[in-house]
């Protein structure tokens, strides 16, 4: 066996931790020799991670084949990262965005960077995107505001505890909204979110120029792509099997995102001004 | 970036030719081994150093990455290492962070025993690594076929923990007809009576074939388990409660193969069976998770007692663990996860 340090000099992936305030950050950099460009992937959000970590690794390995560098990471208080979900605020997870996207951008040599952001890292990303991080925005399912994407996974996950329960044990989602809404928090797949979490998420919101392309177009004079997913997407969008749908083939998703990506870095590099 | 924080460190394994990825947590008294900070140290302090304990490897559950389900096994994972028990977390070829493409019949896989040798090789490399006495293999339900085939292909192999394991070889995936049928039983009363009915005649069923197996029973995996249990391998099987269950035993017309195999175990096996009350499948749910690591910590002390741990450090350990716990509140079972083998046995 090797050891990391000799390992690295090979390795084309490259994990570590960032610190942050309490915390430490787990990353994966896929290093590549002279990038086209650098993608900061801000992924789906606690177990929605879990469902979709192979197809969001395989997008990773996808974009670096091309030669474009990626750096994927958990969330603060999640998956590999430290620190503790329940206190974990929208503010920390933006600052994690910033951070990593501060690190990545001043990496040589020089490349365009590309934040992309699925479900609530859509939220993320794009709201970096509106403070001024980023030479291009790639939004996947991106939901108008973060409570959308609490919902989407709180519906996933009542959809599968009712395959466990009969008669009047089933609750539905209203069931639990209610009881979030009454002061109690809620364990969803073993993250408990606090009701801070439900209720601060109303407020934070995709920018509005993101709604659509033109708009975004309008107002950033940065290329902006927004891709909704479909069920065919799944588990990256709502839906599908874990153990099964995360095995399948989603060439026909990257390819064509690889391939906007990959035009953009190089109407950059050739110092095409964006129209 | 930093490979080393705190109490862990990112470690690099050979798979078979490719690298696999994982996550050491060292034991309460070796947080200091490691030269924290320092990202080009590689070769750090506490892979040198010569543990000479028994140490726990996590092993996928199915395609999930090492944290599991609600990072429950980054939970179990640090509460073994405050208790003085080295624990690694590892992705299996393809799945999580490591190399390799996982299959797309990752089910089928598993259940015929092909991840048996990587997992046996992390294992070795491990143990030889850091001067380890043996390795624990931990898995969760397909994980838990898993670890019972690499464990029966290890001679580091101390003992298994197999959280929900299961013996039969199940469907890839149910037919639509039947899923929305089972869907259909859970939400109407009329389904909830023929669902009954269905049970009791599966019952009758069993009862006429008597203690033969199922046509779909995984036989390689039940003679892996006669390998090792009869042979008094130590071993903690957790079982959560079923769907339509009575506590341990099997929903009505199922077989039960936890009765079974205990009998194949043998007067001389070291099993422990324990019924883990207000669990999910997943185990991943506080109340899941708080008795599993209970339940884990007392099987290991008693398996595995520690002669060269020092207890200042596990007490510091534990109260990090502990203010941890007594800051959650407790709240009712989340569900298992519908992508799971078990559904559909």
């Amino acid at each position: 066996m090797q050891n990391q340090h000799h390992l690295n000099e090979q390795l084309e992936e490259r994990a570590g931790y960032f610190p942050v305030s309490g915390a430490h950050l787990y990353a994966v950099l896929h290093e590549v020799e002279k990038p086209v460009a650098r993608v900061l992937l801000v992924g789906p959000f606690a177990s929605e991670r879990h469902n979709s970590y192979l197809p969001w690794v395989r997008w990773a390995r996808s974009l670096a084949a091309e030669k474009i560098e990626v750096l994927r990471y958990d969330y603060r208080g999640i998956g590999e990262s430290t620190g503790d979900f329940e206190q974990m605020t929208f503010a920390d997870w933006s600052d994690d965005v910033r951070l990593l996207a501060a690190w990545f951008a001043d990496r040589t040599p020089h490349a365009p960077l590309v934040l992309h952001g699925l479900g609530m890292g859509a939220v993320l990303a794009g709201r970096a995107f509106d403070e001024g991080i980023g030479d291009a925005l790639l939004l996947w399912s991106a939901p108008a505001n973060a409570n959308q994407a609490l919902r989407a996974t709180l519906m996933r996950w009542v959809g599968l505890e009712q395959i466990f329960k009969f008669g009047p044990d089933r609750k539905s989602a209203s069931d639990y909204i209610r009881e979030l809404e009454q002061g109690a928090p809620l364990e969803v797949d073993g993250y408990r979110w606090p009701v801070s979490l439900w209720r601060d998420s109303f407020e934070f919101m995709l920018p509005a120029a993101l709604e659509n392309e033109e708009r975004a177009a309008e107002k950033y004079e940065r290329p902006v792509r927004i891709v909704k997913l479909t069920r065919e997407a799944a588990p990256l969008a709502k839906g599908g099997l874990v153990g099964y749908d995360d095995l399948k083939d989603f060439n026909w998703l990257y390819a064509p995102n690889r391939e906007w990506i990959a035009t953009v870095a190089a109407q950059m590099n050739k110092g095409v001004a964006y129209a | 970036m930093l490979e080393s924080i705190g109490n862990r460190e990112l470690i690099v394994l050979d798979g078979l030719g490719v690298r696999l990825r994982g996550t050491y947590h060292r034991p309460a008294d070796r947080t200091h081994d490691s030269t924290t900070g320092d990202s080009t140290a590689g070769d750090s302090a506490a892979s040198r150093t010569k543990l000479n304990r028994t140490g726990v490897l996590f092993v996928n559950s199915l395609s999930l990455p090492r944290a599991a389900s609600g990072d429950s096994a980054v939970y179990w994972a640090d509460s073994m290492a405050a208790h003085g028990y080295p624990a690694f977390r590892i992705d299996l070829p393809g799945l999580g962070d490591s190399e390799g493409e996982a299959s797309p019949d990752l089910l089928d896989t598993i259940s015929s025993g092909d991840l048996a040798a990587v997992g046996a090789g992390a294992a070795k490399q491990l143990v030889q690594r850091f001067g380890l006495t043996g390795m624990v293999i931990f898995g969760h339900c397909a994980g838990a076929v898993s670890a019972l085939f690499a464990g029966a292909a290890s001679s580091e192999c101390a003992g298994l923990i197999l959280l929900d394991p299961y013996f039969h070889l199940p469907q890839a995936k149910r037919p639509k007809v039947r899923q929305e049928l089972s869907d259909w039983a859970r939400r109407s009363r009329v389904g909830a009576f023929l669902s009954n009915s269905y049970d009791r005649a599966r019952k009758l069923r069993l009862a006429l074939r008597g203690s033969a197996l199922p046509g779909n029973a995984n036989s390689a995996l039940l003679a892996r388990w006669k390998q090792v249990a009869a042979a008094g391998l130590p071993i903690l099987l957790l079982k959560a409660p079923g769907i339509k269950a009575q506590g341990s035993k099997p929903r009505a017309g199922e077989f039960d193969y936890i009765g079974y195999v205990l009998k194949l175990a043998g007067r001389k096996s070291r099993v422990s069976v324990d019924f883990v009350e207000g669990a999910d499948h997943s185990f991943a749910n506080h109340a899941g998770r708080k008795a599993v690591e209970r339940l884990i910590a007392g099987w290991l002390t008693a398996q595995f007692p520690l002669t060269n741990f020092s207890p200042s450090a596990r007490n510091v350990s534990l109260l990090r663990v502990d203010k941890k716990q007594n800051e959650s509140r407790e709240s009712q079972a989340a569900p298992a996860d519908l992508g799971c083998a078990l559904e559909g046995r």
